[in-house]
């Protein structure tokens, strides 16, 4: 993988007749596992369309991996697997012959393509189940498929759109440890979802959209906050809180937790000196951590 | 005792050729010839090819057989020449065609594989060309062969010896091979545009079928003198073009009954073709 952004757009609007779907969104990202989320609606598929050629802009700049959209779709598809959302495999034909045929279709020769369709079923755990008529697979075993045909030509990168969907927790966590591996794999990711919690555990980059604009395109480390201490106590939180604040602390209260910043000092030390004063206890000390759902409802200005 | 080895041989990217879009046209060909023989498929899906294919080819191999056998092969004296031979398997192209064509589009966007051929190297008009390629090879094949061997039959069992008959009859190799694809032309556009709107194989075959037959009624409106729907006459264009490349007059057919020309009858093909290309291209785009 490059320092060169895999993705860079600029002022993007795109609409579906009157409704605007995509309204004036820029943003650069780097190389590795991009998290894209927003609510249902919000335009996630309508940009990873507009990623592959699938849609043209009505208006704006986009650039996959250093190529021009939609001037080089082809070439950028030569490069870039999708995993759709919905149903993409045909029911009638076995996991190793669609995945073959699909690595072929991302122009790979045909024993190369074999080769591939049998490697890559083994990595998503399908290979004993290589010669089985899709049509009878369980959702997880779909996904996973779904999963090994947009890597089967080696792609550069690899746009998936929720690919925890109708997944049980078991599931869940098996794709995310596959999309993890991506990275290992040398593919870069856009994640689309709207779980938060799934782009948290995969994700080192979150674009975050609302209503078709960009809320948010940062890294997820600076979802933490090192600069604001997170305390819950045990003992008398208001003492606690009070004895803080003689330190020159600010301090938010919430039953037994405390969050404790100090412009220009330590909230660690004052947390400490703080509870010790009060006579208190502590149940738990660390960094103030963000969540993407806290960030996201309140509309991805966190920043600070 | 040599001790067990586990060799991880983890992800291995692909550092070899990439073919790009002629190796993704390539593909989607050797797929759609695939999906139309059954190949790879259920067994049951082989059935019919298979059998449609039998049918077509036993005439001219039961007549040949015949003139080897008899030692004669009279073409005034068998019952089917080249022109007979296309209006018998004209019908049977007809079903094929109604079969392979919805299996060939309906499946990819009830099922949602459209969005795969979305993300690889190929544009909508590849997709389209590439299934319409894929059945022109096997329906072309389906009709040709059997006139090969008609006239390699008679070839066979000629006085004037196998080269020199075939020599002198060797426009038939072309004229034949233009009808089937004429014949394929004709019918597979009407039945790629209802298998674009349908979502049942099934219903999707029966409907073309249905369509095609009931051109026939357009007889009735030309004999009440309205010419003009001869043009509608989608199951006699191809036999009408038939006979006029063969030479032959055998059929009345209702586009001459309607009093054009067998170049009308061409011309009405060819419209038909491109403005099905142009509705199925459209409609395959919104369905990635």
């Amino acid at each position: 993988m490059t320092d060169a952004p895999i993705l860079s757009i600029s002022d993007l609007r795109f609409a579906y007749g009157d409704i605007v779907a995509i309204d004036g969104v820029s943003c650069e990202v780097p190389a590795g596992r991009i998290g894209l989320v927003g609510a249902n609606g919000a335009g996630k598929t309508t940009l990873l369309k507009l990623l592959l050629g699938v849609l043209l802009p009505a208006d704006g700049r986009i650039q996959v991996l250093g190529h021009d959209m939609p001037r080089h779709t082809l070439d950028v598809r030569s490069r870039v697997g999708w995993m759709p959302e919905g149903d993409c495999l045909p029911p009638d034909q076995t996991a190793a012959d669609f995945l073959g045929y699909a690595a072929e279709l991302g122009g790979l020769p045909v024993r190369a393509a074999r080769q591939r369709a049998s490697d890559v079923l083994g990595l998503v755990g399908l290979h004993e189940e290589r010669f089985r008529y899709m049509g009878g697979f369980s959702t997880g075993m779909k996904q996973r498929a779904k999963l090994a045909q947009a890597i089967v030509h080696d792609p550069e990168l690899v746009l998936l759109d929720e690919p925890t969907a109708g997944l049980d927790p078991e599931g869940r966590t098996e794709m995310l440890d596959l999309v993890r591996r991506l990275d290992e794999f040398g593919i870069n990711a856009i994640i689309s979802s709207h779980v938060l919690t799934d782009i948290e555990s995969t994700c080192d980059w979150v674009v975050m959209l609302d209503g078709g604009k960009v809320l948010r395109s940062n890294p997820l480390t600076s979802l933490s906050t090192p600069d604001v201490a997170e305390v819950e106590i045990i003992g008398d939180p208001q003492a606690v809180a009070s004895a803080a604040r003689r330190a020159g602390a600010t301090v938010e209260v919430d039953d037994a937790t405390l969050l404790i910043s100090a412009p220009g000092g330590d909230p660690f030390s004052i947390a400490r000196d703080a509870v010790l004063d009060a006579g208190a206890a502590f149940r738990r000390l660390g960094a103030k951590r963000t969540t993407l759902e806290d960030v996201f409802m309140e509309g991805g200005d966190t920043d600070g | 005792m040599a001790e067990g080895v586990v060799f991880d041989l983890r992800y291995k990217p692909h550092d070899g050729p990439r073919l790009g879009r002629s190796g993704a046209r390539r593909a989607l060909i050797k797929d759609g010839l695939r999906k139309v023989l059954g190949l790879r498929r259920r067994a049951r899906r082989k059935v019919l090819p298979a059998i449609l294919m039998s049918i077509a080819v036993m005439p001219a191999l039961f007549f040949t057989a015949f003139a080897v056998v008899a030692g004669d092969f009279d073409v005034s004296e068998t019952i089917f020449g080249h022109a007979d031979y296309f209006d018998l398997n004209g019908s049977m192209a007809l079903i094929f065609i109604a079969l392979a064509s919805s299996e060939l589009l309906i499946p990819d966007r009830v099922h949602g594989t459209m969005s795969v051929y979305a993300s690889r190297p190929l544009t909508t008009p590849d997709y389209v060309a590439g299934r319409a390629g894929a059945l022109a090879i096997v329906v072309v094949a389906f009709l040709w062969i059997p006139h090969l061997v008609l006239l390699f039959g008679r070839a066979w069992v000629s006085d004037q010896g196998f080269g020199s008959y075939v020599f002198d009859h060797a426009e038939l190799l072309w004229q034949t091979m233009l009808i089937s694809f004429i014949y394929f032309v004709a019918y597979t556009s009407i039945a790629f545009l209802v298998a674009a709107f349908s979502k049942r194989t099934a219903v999707a075959a029966g409907v073309f079928i249905g369509i095609v037959t009931l051109s026939g009624a357009t007889d009735a409106l030309v004999q009440a003198g309205y010419d003009v729907f001869g043009l509608g006459a989608v199951l006699d264009h191809p036999g009408y073009v038939k006979d006029w490349i063969l030479g032959s007059n055998g059929q009345n057919w209702i586009p001459a009954r309607a009093g054009m020309e067998p170049v009308m009858s061409l011309a009405v093909i060819i419209v038909l073709a491109v403005v099905a290309g142009l509705i199925v291209n459209g409609r395959y785009r919104r369905a990635a």
